[in-house]
């Protein structure tokens, strides 16, 4: 850990303007490829070895999702198996297609919600003094929470995506309307939880205290995504609440394409506005790393938790 | 001082130590955390009902369950795994806790057993819960859930057993969580698990019946069946389902307090 003397960070603080512009300087396009191509790789072995630790990763990896999964669809089919489901709700009235509903809905939540772990995790940098090393480094920030988020994505929910492909394979459950469908699908799953991951990321340069990611990202996250019922059971208020979620986006979209058989056409308003929310969630995150670099210069916080 | 003073002055100072520290450092995200698992779920059930089941629950759920009212159903189920998980957090980690504070060497030093110990915690545990399970009841009450009527006593015998239940598997927890140096794996697997086989929010016999079988081997299964007879059907305590709970909690209990002594020594052989 480099620790300043009191009056190397009075020159530290009194040259923030030289600092950032020494880290602005463009590079030539291949040299600047090249570069983030490195921090992306570094960033993603240094996950690798963080979590892979013990064979114990299994669990949260795919037994506890399989677990819930199956506790979620016993808990909602008495509601399906009533009569008059078929005009409330046509898709339920199939149990396979309930279950593939709720399986898909799991596993939008394993993406999203690895990487509010991983943010979490990512917090532990303030506590052993990396963070502050991270951005004294000429690594572009930017990179450094993108490759963190996706190193965490492919890290954790890898195992439960082949679970899920090899499940709607035996359950026969999934029509696409094109094999390119498939693209879509992972597009869709994939561009927003990352930049969902680099926005959490970034927005921690500002907060010591990471904890409370876990209360509100976990149980309302599930609850207003609509990842254990249909967005037409939620009232408006919570539905508001839950469009400025991109799980919500990526939900519709994977359960339009791989159940209801739609088309990238059909799903082009929802496609867009995903797009759209990713866009934002990127910028924002953009913002918040410069924005929070220079109210850690001017405080010196960042080391502080 | 007579015989049996000395575990009751353990278990009370224990449970008076874990009251006052969390009075004077209260970790309210553990108080929210805890409840908004049971608000949501009783709020997927709430909502689900309306728009999925059109106010109606399937026929096969009343003749499995004995009842018709599938909120009433689903919130006495998330106050008592609730209630199952706090005493879990509580009792199960009380040991690990210690060791991670570094006063797990302190306490095999003191004079106390473990057995007023962990009923010290179980204590503060189940009281502390109250609070939880009270906002929870007066959400669903408001969602117009409507509980089975039941006498004081029955109630009050019906929550004993899942208290002893609980109870005998965290102590068997503490043991395993010290043994193998951590918690978060541990616990959430059994939460899963239990929340899966044990017939929370879903009656048991929907289950495969390997699974079915699989839960019997869990305490909390049978005090289910007792927490459901007296608060869902109000036909009162099954006595048999009773017996089974309150025998394999103490079960438990013994087995994990036969453990402890070598999880202890284990953990402190290799802390050292």
């Amino acid at each position: 850990m480099i620790t300043l003397r009191p009056h190397e960070k009075l020159l530290y603080r009194a040259t923030p303007r030289r600092a950032a512009a020494g880290r602005r300087t463009r590079r030539p396009a291949g040299q600047a490829l090249r570069h983030a191509g490195r921090v992306f790789a570094a960033e993603a072995l240094k996950q690798h070895r963080r979590s892979f630790g013990s064979k114990l990763v299994v669990f949260s990896m795919l037994i506890w999702p399989v677990m819930q999964l199956a506790a979620t669809y016993y808990t909602v089919r008495p509601l399906a198996a009533t009569p008059g489901i078929a005009e409330r709700w046509p898709l339920a009235a199939d149990p396979g297609l309930l279950l593939a509903f709720l399986a898909t809905g799991t596993l939008g939540f394993t993406f999203f919600f690895s990487l509010v772990q991983s943010a979490w995790h990512f917090s532990f940098e303030r506590v052993t003094g990396t963070l502050e090393l991270l951005f004294l480094s000429p690594a572009d920030r930017l990179v450094i929470v993108v490759a963190n988020g996706f190193g965490a994505l492919v890290q954790n929910a890898w195992l439960f995506t082949c679970f899920m492909i090899a499940a709607f394979t035996v359950l026969d459950v999934v029509h696409v309307a094109h094999p390119a469908m498939y693209a879509v699908v992972f597009l869709a799953l994939l561009v927003p939880a990352i930049a969902w991951g680099a926005f959490l990321n970034s927005v921690l340069i500002f907060s010591r205290d990471s904890a409370f990611l876990y209360t509100l990202l976990d149980d309302p996250m599930w609850f207003a995504a609509g990842v254990r019922l249909p967005l037409f059971a939620l009232p408006g208020w919570i539905r508001a609440a839950g469009s400025v979620l991109p799980l919500t986006g990526s939900l519709v979209v994977v359960r339009g394409a791989l159940l209801s058989g739609q088309t990238a056409g059909e799903l082009a308003p929802e496609l867009a506005a995903l797009a759209g929310l990713s866009a934002l969630l990127f910028a924002a995150a953009v913002l918040a790393l410069r924005l929070g670099e220079a109210n850690a210069q001017r405080t010196g916080r960042l080391r502080l938790f | 001082m007579s015989v049996l003073s000395f575990p009751v002055q353990v278990g009370w100072a224990t449970f008076r130590r874990t009251w006052r520290v969390t009075r004077r450092a209260y970790p309210w995200s553990y108080f929210i955390g805890t409840l908004m698992l049971g608000v949501f779920t009783v709020g997927l059930a709430h909502l689900g009902l309306q728009a999925i089941g059109g106010g109606q629950v399937a026929a096969g759920f009343t003749a499995a369950t004995g009842s018709a009212d599938y909120l009433g159903y689903i919130t006495v189920g998330a106050a008592a795994f609730m209630f199952t998980t706090h005493g879990v957090l509580w009792v199960g980690k009380a040991l690990i806790e210690e060791q991670r504070a570094g006063t797990l060497g302190a306490l095999l030093l003191a004079p106390a057993r473990r057995l007023p110990y962990l009923l010290g915690f179980a204590g503060f545990a189940f009281t502390a819960i109250a609070l939880e399970v009270a906002v929870l009841l007066g959400c669903a009450l408001a969602l117009g859930a409507r509980p089975a009527a039941m006498g004081a006593s029955q109630a009050a015998l019906a929550v004993l057993t899942l208290g002893v239940a609980v109870f005998g598997m965290s102590v068997v927890l503490g043991g395993v969580m010290i043994t193998a140096g951590e918690a978060h794996i541990t616990q959430n697997t059994v939460f899963f698990a239990i929340a899966l086989l044990s017939g929370f929010t879903f009656p048991r016999q929907d289950l495969p019946v390997v699974l079915q079988w699989l839960g019997e081997l869990v305490p909390t299964t049978a005090a289910m069946d007792v927490i459901r007879g007296v608060f869902t059907t109000g036909a009162g305590v099954p006595p048999g389902r009773a017996a089974v709970a309150v025998l394999l909690g103490l079960a438990y209990t013994a087995a994990g307090l036969a453990y402890l002594p070598r999880a202890e020594r284990h953990s402190m052989e290799r802390n050292h």
